[in-house]
């Protein structure tokens, strides 16, 4: 009996897997912006809300007390960085763009390669890493419990005795989550108010879902199907001419455990390939949501473009090439991508497109943050 | 049929060695206490270096790009000028955290048996160097990130090559700098010289005789290696300073201990002895007494500002600990007996290392030149 439901399972698995192979082409509809999932474990409450706030901007989460998430995901710039490469720790320069904030609540799959599914591991994986905050757990815990605020908090969300670290990064997703940017002239357009976009945009919104085939990978209510290509992007122009970039780009082939020989000839990104170590994923990036990115240049995971010009021009004469592309190292460009054959006016009415998929500015001012403070004598 | 015996025999004597020493540690640990055996107090002697190598260390110990944020390098703390300590009473630590022991001088520190004040690391210089530059409070440094730093400078790429290491590697930095380490040897010293003045002499005698000083402190270093406890006044700056305090939390976390945020008074060598009775703790290692003059203030929490302080504080018979070693007792001397020690003491100082053959001299440029043509050179 058991074993009978089982095969029959099964064979519905197969049928589905080939149906979905067969209907690949069918990509998930745009829509607007559903209301943001919250993982069970770690439910919304406002004063967790409010405690993740102050850790975001905390600098004492950082290695030397100095950099906090807020310096890399600067609410000015776009809760990202306005540099093709995020500046990282200090002494380091990062090897990728910093990517916005605003709407990750969405993503399961964070960072460039999707090495994190939630918010709640991306925090420390950013707190802790050589690149980025390069902070230490029993230090960071230890720091948090030397700002009395702070206890009271932890112990009033979380019912702590003394703040504990994992505590804080759900305290940041928390907040994080309220960083959503759903109310854009596209979201209204597709809640049926048609004035919210304009002729040109709606043009232009065709052409996203037709001739310009965005859709195949940006689809969906987030705008990304969440997997991996290499579109053939220029490496950063960094790692040629800057030091520190060069050191930071060894180290990433070194940390993520490429062999020697990749080591000694790679000269661009992998992407997805050191997680995989598949050849096949080098070069691959996951597709980014395109929502609030009037706010979040420069574009692309190494921050290649500076204007929605330049990403469409990119797209218009299908895509580009690099080592994992030319057969240098690999041969992984996306077929997705062809010359798209837009007029200048198509262009335009893409770019308006893309406009419409950022509202206001999400703005906030710094929080006052508490102080550290001596601990009271001894309980014991 | 020798050379067929012949691995048999070097794996049994390996092993012999091995629980020779095994035997050697475990008495050492259980011998505190017993008299102290090398009373021999001559110089200290001079490694044997090897000079590449060790002006590729001495290179490395003045650069700030071997901590994390680049801001700072051993020499901060370890400073030539201050007999490589940093004459603060507690150490200053990375940027973003202040310390909670005094700073250690490093020279003939390349002799000892076990470092830092608790003894924790009882191997190499190898380890301690790994420690100082990864440790959060200290260097904080990824050490893959060291590696590829140095190798962005041609000045290092160039030394590591003829020191014989061929390409930098974080490996080789942890050699390089404990070879740097064994050049730091006291020299010039009065006591050395034989050279003491009447007062010292008189000194140097309270010091094997009345005073009882030679019971720890013996053998060229004058130090038994060994972890004792006096009973150091706490410095309550420790305790009263967050800074100070969230380190000595973090280090107490990371060695797991337990209640570690009820702690009030540094564990000292409870650290590697633990013992559920508390009866190691407040236990620190005997500190050389080499090279005092340049290294003040005193003690493992830098508690006594100076060297008469220091004999007033062990004639008064040490401080008040439940588990304070039972040969602290009042000594009973007269001040021209504690001017004498005092004169002995001071006698032990020698020469200052800050010349080129100890220091660093030429600027170190700490901007990363980028490598030209870099996409046709291999990483």
């Amino acid at each position: 009996m058991k074993k009978g439901t089982r095969l029959s399972l099964a064979v519905i698995v197969i049928a589905f897997g080939l149906g979905s192979t067969a209907s690949a082409d069918v990509n998930p509809p745009l829509a607007a912006l559903g209301p943001v999932p919250v993982p069970k474990d770690n439910p919304q409450t406002a004063e967790k809300i409010e405690l993740g706030k102050l850790l975001f901007f905390d600098s004492r989460i950082g290695g030397d007390a100095s950099v906090s998430c807020a310096d890399c995901h600067a609410p000015k710039q776009g809760w990202g960085f306005n540099d093709p490469l995020s500046r990282g720790y200090p002494g380091v320069i990062h090897w990728r763009n910093s990517q916005t904030v605003i709407n990750s609540a969405y993503l399961g799959k964070l960072f460039w390669t999707g090495s994190a599914k939630s918010l709640e591991s991306q925090a420390p994986s950013a707190a802790l890493g050589a690149v980025s905050g390069n902070g230490e757990r029993d230090m960071v815990e230890a720091r948090l419990a030397f700002i009395p605020e702070y206890v009271k908090r932890f112990n009033k969300v979380f019912g702590d005795d003394w703040p504990k670290v994992n505590n804080a990064w759900k305290a940041m997703a928390a907040f994080e989550r309220t960083l959503i940017h759903d109310n854009t002239p596209f979201d209204k357009y597709m809640r049926g108010d048609k004035s919210a976009l304009t002729e040109q945009q709606v043009r232009g919104l065709k052409l996203f879902e037709g001739k310009a085939n965005c859709i195949e990978c940006h689809n969906g209510p987030l705008l990304t199907d969440q997997k991996y290509y290499n579109l053939g992007l220029p490496r950063a122009e960094e790692w040629s001419d800057n030091g520190m970039a060069q050191v930071t780009f060894r180290y990433e082939q070194y940390a993520k455990g490429v062999t020697e020989e990749l080591y000694r000839k790679i000269k661009d990104d992998a992407g997805f390939y050191y997680r995989s170590k598949e050849k096949s994923d080098m070069g691959k990036f996951r597709t980014p949501p395109l929502r609030y990115t009037a706010y979040t240049a420069p574009f692309m995971h190494a921050g290649s473009f500076f204007d929605f010009d330049e990403v469409v021009d990119f797209y218009n004469e299908g895509g580009g090439s690099n080592e994992f592309t030319d057969g240098t190292l690999a041969s992984n460009k996306t077929k997705l991508l062809k010359p798209l054959n837009l007029t200048d006016e198509e262009k335009a009415d893409l770019i308006a497109f893309l406009e419409s998929l950022s509202g206001p500015e999400i703005k906030m001012v710094t929080p006052k943050l508490p102080l550290y403070a001596p601990l009271p004598a001894a309980t014991n | 049929m020798k050379r067929k015996a012949l691995p048999r025999i070097t794996r049994t004597s390996a092993l012999g060695s091995m629980l020779l020493t095994l035997a050697v540690g475990a008495v050492a640990i259980g011998s505190i206490g017993a008299p102290a055996l090398a009373a021999d107090f001559g110089p200290v002697k001079a490694a044997q270096v090897d000079a590449k190598k060790a002006a590729l260390g001495k290179r490395l110990f003045f650069d700030a790009r071997l901590s994390g944020d680049a801001a700072i390098s051993c020499s901060t703390c370890h400073n030539p000028a201050k007999g490589f300590a940093d004459g603060l009473a507690l150490a200053k630590a990375y940027p973003g955290s202040e310390g909670f022991r005094n700073t250690p001088t490093l020279i003939n520190a390349a002799q000892k048996a076990a470092w830092f004040h608790d003894g924790r690391i009882g191997t190499n210089l190898n380890d301690v160097t790994r420690e100082s530059i990864t440790e959060t409070y200290t260097m904080n440094m990824d050490m893959r990130m060291m590696q590829e730093r140095v190798k962005q400078d041609p000045i290092y790429v160039q030394m590591f090559k003829e020191a014989g290491y061929g390409e930098p590697s974080n490996g080789s930095v942890r050699k390089a700098i404990p070879e740097y380490l064994k050049t730091l040897t006291s020299r010039g010293s009065p006591f050395d010289a034989g050279k003491m003045s009447a007062a010292a002499q008189r000194g140097f005698d309270l010091f094997r005789g009345k005073a009882g000083c030679a019971q720890c402190h013996s053998g060229p270093r004058f130090t038994d290696d060994q972890p004792h406890n006096t009973a150091v006044p706490e410095n309550p700056e420790i305790w009263s300073n967050p800074l100070r305090h969230v380190t000595y939390v973090s280090f107490a976390k990371f060695m797991g201990l337990e209640n570690y945020m009820n702690h009030r008074r540094d564990v000292g060598a409870n650290i590697r002895l633990q013992k559920a009775d508390g009866s190691n703790v407040g236990k620190f290692m005997t500190p050389s007494l080499r090279e005092l003059k340049q290294t003040a203030p005193y003690m493992h929490n830098g508690m006594i500002k100076t060297l008469a302080d220091v004999v007033a504080f062990y004639n008064r018979g040490g401080g008040n600990d439940a588990n304070k070693d039972a040969r602290m007792k009042p000594l009973g001397l007269s001040s021209e007996e504690r001017a004498n020690l005092v004169a002995f003491l001071e006698a032990l100082s020698g020469d200052a290392l800050t010349g080129p053959e100890h220091v660093w001299k030429d600027k170190i440029n700490v901007n990363y030149v980028a490598i030209e043509d870099w996409l046709n050179k291999k990483n």
